[in-house]
This record gives structure tokens, sequence and C-alpha cells, in this order.
């Protein structure tokens, strides 16, 4: 692994900067934004920041993984809302530190800032989810 | 339509599928194209080729050009070109022949598929892209898949049992398929009751790490009656990719990937999903073939649940779907899985499918691959269709 990759894609990763698509409000996240992916068009993007709260849409939990996962490993397709309006970016997010026997679909989920993992040394930061405190089972 | 060439599949091989420590890629593609050879009515050599096509996404490293069967082969001096697209590997090179032949640019093409799954593939884990951090880091196999189970369940109340039934359903079939890896039947409390791999899939819900080969013979309708009586006609192909972060909610619960596919080889065919009796599907997990019943038209959104409960995709059935045994008992060796599909396919449709044979006397039968891309981001699905009239 290299680590330019994550020079470009930090301010997603670190501050979950994203682009909304000025044409028909699709929102990009975590790339740099070119073509937009719904409408096609070679858009103009305004940026934008995701709330770091959203929704489960659905989940699984993972046994089975290489050996740096903890297992098991709840993943959840989330929907992420912006700071302010418009639609919600959708992303996978890895949990953690929840039972999973307490994540159900349509829950809320709380983005936690941790350490993802290594490149070379360089530590990669982002964003894990927990179930929200106070709404612990 | 009328100025392009009708295209016919005069032929189809496969080898045992399983796992294959003591054959390597060339060993099966050899075994695989001379078995076909011997499959056509009137005898076919191999100076008859004029073009071949190469499916593999080459796990082991062995093949990265069209080379890989040239060399095991002898098919040199001609166009071979190597096709990778992800899980629609097989069915996407089937789909090249065929284009290449209705142009009127080939009259014999050879269609290979090829994978040594068992030589280096990590299974089921493969594919968790480690480097990434958003776009689908930790996302293994059947993690993808089984977010559709997990959505599925909620939304349209689809059981647990009913997601098992279509594991039962493709080993009851396996056990009767000669080239088949696994040929062991099950009943729902053994799919429900074995280990958990992702849930809410367990093992048997998952297809099995297969090594094999396939390969298949298509022709043009101007040389057709130099190699059979008896064609089988490919009456459309469609092609698609989708992506779930496009937002599109039907992507939570299966792949519009697939339904795009599906809709252009029904135009192309001049048919619609009704018109299919018999179907080989892409059942990599069991949720995905209980999702493609729904992508391809053979029920409702939401009702695939309610269409293995019917009995209709069993061998017996109205439809059935993977008389093969699938790929959770055949076996899921990437390049050569839609060639099986489309070899089983031509065998339905001419009534050599023996112990597995429909017995709906077939008309038209369907082949459908749904693939993941890179990073588990999204998917590609082929879907072609054969038919007993030209």
């Amino acid at each position: 692994m290299f680590e330019p990759p994550y020079t470009r894609t930090r301010a997603a990763n670190e501050r979950l900067r994203a682009h909304e698509c000025d044409a028909c409000g699709w929102v990009s996240f975590p790339e740099q934004p070119q073509f937009c992916k719904r409408c096609g068009v070679d858009a103009s993007w305004s940026e934008t920041r995701l709330h770091p709260r959203g929704t489960v849409r659905s989940y699984v939990v993972q046994q089975r993984l290489p050996e740096e996962f903890e297992t098991p490993l709840p993943l959840a397709v989330m929907d992420m809302p912006q700071e302010e309006s418009g639609e919600p970016a959708r992303v996978y997010g890895l949990f953690t530190e929840t039972d999973p026997a307490d994540i159900e679909i349509g829950m809320e989920a709380e983005g936690v800032f941790r350490r993802v993992f290594d490149v070379a040394g360089l530590p990669i930061h982002s964003f894990k989810f927990t179930r929200p405190r106070g709404d612990r089972l | 339509m009328s100025s392009e060439t009708d295209v016919a599949v005069v032929g189809a091989g496969m080898i045992d599928f399983g796992e294959l420590f003591e054959q390597s890629i060339d060993d099966m593609l050899a075994a695989a194209f001379r078995d076909c050879l011997d499959d056509v009515d009137k005898g076919m050599s191999p100076a008859d080729v004029d073009a071949a096509w190469f499916g593999t996404i080459d796990i082991a490293d062995n093949a990265s050009s069209g080379l890989g069967l040239s060399h095991p082969t002898g098919l040199f001096e001609m166009p071979v070109t190597r096709v990778e697209n992800a899980c629609a590997t097989g069915s996407s090179a089937f789909r090249s022949a065929v284009e290449s032949v209705r142009a009127g640019n080939t009259d014999v093409a050879l269609v290979a598929g090829a994978e040594k799954m068992r030589d280096s593939a990590a299974g089921l884990i493969e594919g968790a892209a480690l480097d990434q951090v958003w776009r689908g880091r930790g996302v293994t196999m059947p993690a993808f898949f089984g977010l559709r189970a997990t959505r599925h369940m909620e939304e349209y109340g689809t059981t647990r049992e009913q997601i098992a039934k279509i594991s039962v359903k493709n080993h009851e079939n396996g056990a009767k398929y000669p080239h088949a890896h696994y040929r062991f039947t099950c009943d729902v409390d053994d799919v429900v009751d074995s280990p958990q791999v992702t849930y809410p899939l367990n093992l048997y819900d998952c297809c099995p790490v297969t090594d094999g080969a396939a390969a298949t013979l298509v022709v043009s309708e101007d040389v057709v009656d130099e190699f059979t009586d008896d064609p089988i006609w490919v009456a459309g192909s469609g092609l698609s990719v989708d992506s779930f972060e496009r937002g599109n909610d039907e992507s939570l619960v299966g792949f519009p990937a697939t339904e795009q596919a599906a809709g252009q080889a029904y135009e192309q065919a001049g048919i619609t999903a009704d018109d299919i009796d018999v179907a080989e599907v892409h059942d990599c997990f069991t949720i995905t073939e209980l999702v493609t019943y729904e992508d391809l038209g053979f029920c409702e959104k939401g009702d695939g649940g309610a269409f293995i409960d019917s009995g209709e995709p069993l061998l017996d059935g109205e439809t059935p779907v993977n008389p093969s045994g699938g790929l959770l008992a055949k076996g899921h060796p990437i390049g050569a899985t839609g060639v099986a599909q489309v070899n089983e396919i031509y065998e339905q449709l001419r009534g050599e499918a023996g112990a597995v044979q429909a017995d709906n006397d077939p008309e038209y039968g369907l082949q459908h691959n749904i693939g993941i891309g890179r990073n588990a981001t999204g998917s590609v699905s082929c879907v072609n269709i054969l038919s007993r009239q030209r």
C-alpha cells in the first residue's frame, strides 16, 4: 500500500467533507467528484459536510475476516445526512464497541473518530460507528 | 435486426468441477475444449475455429492474455481475446463471441472459461479491500450479498427458512448432476444450523471454492449446417453495471444491473420473463438467487420467498432454476461459471440434460451472472437467452 491516495481523501476521511452535484443533488463521498454517478452530467459540485450520525439501512455481522479485523464485526450500509440540508450520502460503515444484537435497520448510529489502520507507519484516521450513548439497550 | 447474422450454439463441453489440485489451468482448458469438440453432432476440428474468447479473472496469476487459451489448445494465428468482468466473466466472454458472429465478423467462435480457485484464493474473505477507508473496507463477498438478505427480510418479511430452501433445492439438483463439486443433499434445518459465516448467511448459504473449466462453440447461420441439424439459437443478450452508491433503494434489496441486463436481453429476444422455461442463475449465495427471481421478472419485487415456496423453480416445477445445482452445488470457478451455465441451457433445450432434464419441454432458457466490482461498490450483470426456434 502507498500513502498518496490517503492524502487525496484526507478531508473526507477526517472531516467528512463531501460534494453535492449542482445538477441533481446527489452527494459524492469520499472521492473527489467528476462526472456525477447518478445523473451522468460532467457536473459542477458544491462542497458540503456530512453529519457524523447516520441511519442504518441494512447490516450484516461478519464472523470470518482477515486477521487484522476483530470479529464478530458488524457492517452496515449507512445513509449519512449533510450538516445543512439536501440528500444523504450512502456509505459502508464498520461498527466498533457495539454488541451485534444491538443493531437494527432504521436505528441511528454515531460516527466515532478512530485510527482505522496504518500505511507504512502512517496512521489513517476516520470514522467507525456505534449505537449512540444514552440509546444503548 | 434483419441485416445481422443469426448465431447458434453447436457444442458444449466441461470438466467435472471440484478441488482439482492435480490439474493445471492448461490441463483443465484442454480437457474442456476436447469435450466441446467431441460434443458437436457432425464433428469439428480445431482448424475450424476462427476466433476465441477466453474468460478468466486469472485469480492464480497464470493466464494474463488470450495466450492463456492458445497455449493449451493450439489455437494460434487468430484473434484470441481474454475477457474479465468480475463474476460475469464467463457470460461476458460468451456475449463477446456472440456479438462478433452476429456482426458477421466470425463464423466459428470458441468461448472458453477457466479458473484455478484453489491454487491461491482465500475464498470467502477475498475482496475485503484492506487498503480502503470507506469504499468497501472489510466488505467480504458474503457481506455484500448478506446486506440484501437482512434488508429483504425486514422489508418484505422474507424468512430465514425461505432463503434456506434455495440451498436445499440446488443441492438436490446437484446431487444428480455428474459435473457438480458437491453431490450431497441437505434440508432446511441443515442450512439454518450450519456455522454462521456472515449473519444472516451460514455455510450452506455459500457456494464452495472450486476449480473448473468449460467451453462452448458458437457459429453463424451461414455455416451451422456443417456442424449440426439440431442447433440452439442465441435469442438475446444483455449486460449492465450499477452501483448501490447511486442511491436507488432497490439496490438494497436486489441488483438493478440484473434488471437492466435482463431488459436488454428480453427486448432483443422479443420475449418477456413469462416465456422463460428454464434458467441457470447466479446463486453465489442463497439470497442472490432469491432476489434474482425478482430482478429477472420471474415474480414481483419482494415475492422471491413466495416464489420458492410455490415450488415453481424446483426441477419438476413450472420454471426450473439451476437444474445443474447452481454455484451452490456445482461450484463457482469464476471464469468457467457463466460458460458452464450456457452449456447447461444448451443441453436443456436439446433435451439432453439427463437426470436433471426439465420435463416442461423448454423452448427458451436464460443464463444469468451478477458480479461485484472492486471495493464492493457496484455490480455487473450479464444475461444470455437461448432458444430452440431461430
